[in-house]
């Protein structure tokens, strides 16, 4: 018997126990939460030959630093120490802690006009049609195992409603997880719903403690109806005893705008499943990427745009600067099926080497079955220019600031996207401050 | 100011300086001409501190300091400024960004107090007309996209900020027409003092009617084997550089 077999059992062992403790009888989420742990056994933790998982052997990632038969702990964040890392804007604050939204700790601005905020839980399951919906609903993500994980353990997840031609006032969702008295394995889920004409941007961070091992399975899953816009943009900059895996599934309706930005600094290993399925005309997908990693921190970026009408944009671009022993993985699919004509599809994947012991690896796949589309893709790999090096220098700058400054003007069409200038700054300072 | 004593220099072992004498004071302009691959560039580069050149012997003495022990960036600390030959092209760094963080670098090691947003643009409108330079220019990517003279006129904007003892001008009168020749020489004349020097390295005598040398030295195989005053370089001007060939030849 391999190892896999017992993360899945012993990850599973408890399930049922579980569900009978958290939620009724005849619960609707109960239903799906049984569904979507059968879909993970089907489906298994990828094996090291997978393709999807080539460069990122989960399973031992997995197996080497979990122990599954633990039991999480409860967590000690004190409502006090969440409002400390707020960042000071108007805008609604919304707390996770180890994985679970807890409204009492959040600070929420927006009227229901707005945006509808709800705790997604049995309740909100039952009363509202479109959860039942979209919850586990959107394309793909049936091929997802840690997708389905996530939806069969997930708790006290968050439901994102933004009403009919809303312009909502920004959500930073915050999450806090304590790993101090034991290991701590977490199932945060966001659900949105962007109705017609609506508009938000949300921004997320991560803030640990303790030195334990943390495994978070992160779900995002989004509906982006006629005409809306959405912006989702993460900051992944943690401790090397954290491990994540996040699944970002989005399905756009005709004329949507649709955005992902992940900035990816530090943690044990990172891996990102974005899959964006394009099924309205005249609508745009963007996802861009910053990575700049150093130690032995492993980032995976692994991207799908799936163009299934015509009219369609999409445009991807991952910056890597990669040091020490990290690594950077990135793998880009696009998809141009055959009604799918008019198709113009970019992807752009460029790197960084600061030594000889980083590591790259990137692979574009394109499948294009329509005839009349623009698509492209580029990789690069490269090395600071040492002649630019030299000519900052020859002015007096220092060696470190002039790596500085071309690494920020490497990175900066990456985070072209990112509307929160708070946020832009404190990626600039961490871009400066990782340089030894 | 700069003593050079001896100088031989390689670059992936090839031996390209194979010992130059050469000695420069405050106040003073020599021009280093020479025919191609005679070793002038090279003398600009281990000067300014390019690291992918060997020092294989001899020494430089600049204001009483060893400069081969320096960094190019303590260097231009110092005082030393290398207009290079082809400047670099930096795409996402604007000229004015990363002049302010030279500047202050540079005065933070002179003792100065850095300058604020307020003087430091202040100072460059200032300087920007001693080379006719407009802001817009400085404000897109550094050399990105510039012509040949308004990469020029960008490296002796440089010059007046950083505001050097010992500038050293690498062919700055390649590929300039005579109207960006004359704006470029205009530009270093007025940064002239007699607290200053300047090298102007170049392959071709025309610069030196713009920026008049105290000496010409002719450099050739690595060795300085003729110097003189002006006049020599209106002699090279009209016989060329074969019968210094032939000379050192016959020598």
């Amino acid at each position: 018997m391999s190892e896999v077999t017992n993360i899945e059992n012993t990850l599973l062992s408890n399930f049922n126990t579980w569900l009978e403790e958290h939620f009724p009888q005849n619960s609707g989420l109960k239903k799906l939460k049984l569904e979507q742990s059968e879909r993970f056994v089907n489906l298994g933790i990828p094996a090291r030959k997978s393709e999807a998982y080539k460069y990122t052997n989960i399973q031992r990632i997995l197996s080497k630093n979990f122990d599954f038969s633990v039991a999480n702990e409860a967590p000690a964040w004190t409502k006090a120490e969440c409002h400390g890392q707020f960042y000071d804007v108007d805008a609604n604050h919304l707390v996770f802690i180890n994985g679970q939204f807890v409204e009492d700790y959040s600070k929420i601005s927006s009227s229901s006009s707005e945006l509808i905020i709800r705790l997604l839980d049995d309740k909100t399951f039952e009363e509202h049609t479109e959860v039942k919906d979209l919850l586990g609903k959107t394309r793909n993500i049936d091929q997802d195992a840690f997708a389905s994980l996530n939806l069969s353990y997930f708790n006290q997840g968050l439901y994102l409603n933004v009403p009919k031609n809303a312009d909502s006032r920004d959500v930073y969702v915050y999450h806090f997880v304590d790993a101090e008295a034991a290991q701590a394995v977490i199932f945060p889920l966001i659900l949105v719903q962007s109705e017609t004409g609506s508009r938000l941007k949300i921004y997320e961070k991560t803030f640990t403690k303790g030195e334990n091992n943390i495994l978070s399975i992160n779900l995002f899953e989004a509906k982006v109806l006629d005409n809306a816009e959405l912006r989702y943009s993460k900051l992944q900059n943690q401790v090397n005893n954290y491990y994540t895996i996040d699944g970002i599934y989005a399905s756009q309706h005709k004329d949507s705008r649709f955005y992902t930005n992940t900035f990816s600094f530090k943690a044990g290993a990172i891996r990102n499943n974005i899959y964006i399925n394009i099924e309205g005309q005249n609508s745009e997908a963007h996802m861009n990427g910053l990575y700049q990693i150093a130690g032995t921190t492993h980032v995976d970026n692994n991207t799908s745009v799936d163009h299934l009408v015509p009219n369609c944009f999409s445009n991807e671009l991952y910056k890597g600067i990669v040091d020490e022993n990290a690594r950077g993985v990135f793998n880009g699919k696009i998809y141009v099926r055959p009604d799918a004509q008019k198709t113009n599809a970019f992807q752009s994947n460029n790197n960084i080497l600061l030594t000889d012991t980083a590591t790259v690896n990137t692979k574009p796949q394109l499948e294009i079955w329509a005839d009349d589309v623009k698509c492209s893709h580029g990789c690069t790999t490269g090395q600071l220019d040492e002649e630019a090096i030299f000519y900052l220098r020859s002015r007096g700058v220092g060696k470190k600031e002039a790596k500085a400054m071309l690494l920020n003007a490497f990175a900066k069409e990456a985070l072209a996207e990112l509307k929160s200038d708070l946020l832009k700054e404190e990626i600039e300072n961490i871009i400066l401050n990782k340089l030894s | 100011m700069l003593k050079i004593n001896n100088l031989q220099a390689s670059v992936e072992g090839k031996e390209i300086l194979k010992g130059i004498n050469l000695e420069v004071k405050a106040g003073e302009v020599h021009a280093i001409m020479g025919p191609n691959g005679s070793g002038k560039s090279t003398l600009a580069s281990v000067l300014a501190g390019r690291e992918e050149y060997e020092v294989d012997g001899g020494s430089v003495e600049y204001q009483g300091k060893d400069l081969l022990e320096l960094a190019p960036e303590e260097r231009a600390r110092a005082g030393i400024f290398l207009a290079f030959q082809y400047p670099v092209e930096i795409p996402g760094v604007s000229t004015t960004n990363f002049l302010k963080t030279a500047v202050n670098q540079v005065r933070e090691a002179r003792g100065l107090k850095a300058l604020d947003a307020v003087s430091f643009l202040k100072e460059m409108k200032e300087k920007m007309k001693l080379v006719d330079i407009d802001q817009s220019l400085l404000s897109r990517a550094l050399n990105e996209g510039f012509s040949g003279g308004e990469k020029k006129r960008n490296e002796i904007f440089q010059m007046a900020m950083l505001e050097p003892k010992l500038s050293i001008l690498d062919e700055t009168d390649s590929g300039l027409d005579i109207d960006a020749l004359k704006i470029v020489a205009d530009g270093v004349n007025k940064l002239k003092s007699p607290e200053t020097a300047t090298i102007v390295v170049t392959h071709y005598q025309r610069l030196l009617d713009y920026i008049v040398p105290d000496f010409v030295h002719v450099l050739y195989k690595g060795k300085i084997v003729k110097s003189g005053d002006k006049s020599l370089a209106l002699e090279l001007e009209e016989k060329g550089y074969d019968w210094i060939k032939e000379e050192v030849a016959t020598a």
